[in-house]
């Protein structure tokens, strides 16, 4: 399990192979469910994103991340592992900025799991993202 | 008392700081009068307040060199 969560710049290739070969340790483990967010072209009142850059306040975001992270394990009683990786700083369309990986006994709770833990991230984890525009001009959006 | 302040988010851009240390802070209270009187377009804008890394929802008591942190909505994920 990772005990930092974040990464400056886009989740790379590198990050999730690095993850994902950990699994082979985890004998209890019959499925792995992953999670890719990705930073999407979007287009607003006729302006189209390029990049978010994302800023996080890191003390808060490892205190609370470690509580989600126990609360899955509490749920999902044969989870083996959960591994998150947000981004801080720019990140570019088509490139990563989440990555989940719930590894269970199971595929069911693997999944469900990996589910809630995206959406417990969304609710509860103090990042901010500002939607950089083509033009350079920038809105800041929330979740709520 | 002295407490350090963060800014994130778009507090940070309207503040133009991400961080600001508050000394003679009577309580938590007072500290949201002080920054108020120095941030007026702050009072527009919804925030969570976390002290010592506790998100709050009431009014603890500070202490010096306490850690406070306005938070605007999460937008994670």
């Amino acid at each position: 399990m990772l005990n930092n969560y974040l990464t400056e710049g886009p989740v790379t290739i590198k990050d999730i192979s690095v993850s994902l070969e950990r699994m082979s340790d985890k004998q209890g483990a019959g499925g792995h469910s992953v999670f890719l967010g990705q930073v999407r072209a979007d287009v607003i009142n006729g302006k189209r994103v390029k990049a978010i850059q994302y800023s996080a306040y890191e003390t808060l975001v490892k205190a609370e991340a470690d509580k989600i992270v126990n609360e899955i394990f509490s749920e999902f009683s044969d989870a083996q592992s959960v591994d998150i990786i947000h981004s801080t700083g720019t990140v570019n369309i088509g490139e990563l900025s989440l990555f989940v990986l719930v590894s269970a006994g199971h595929r069911q709770h693997a999944i469900e799991a990996c589910a809630k833990t995206v959406e417990m991230i969304k609710e509860r984890l103090p990042v901010w993202k500002r939607e950089i525009f083509e033009d350079d001009s920038h809105i800041w959006r929330q979740n709520h | 008392m002295t407490v350090k302040v963060l800014f994130f988010g778009v507090l940070a851009e309207v503040t133009g700081t991400n961080c600001r240390h508050y000394s003679e802070v009577k309580s938590l209270s007072d500290l949201k009068q002080l920054i108020s009187d120095e941030f007026p377009e702050i009072v527009h804008y919804d925030f969570l307040i976390s002290v010592n890394n506790e998100l709050i929802d009431n009014e603890p008591s500070l202490k010096d060199d306490d850690e406070v942190a306005f938070m605007p909505p999460f937008a994670g994920g």
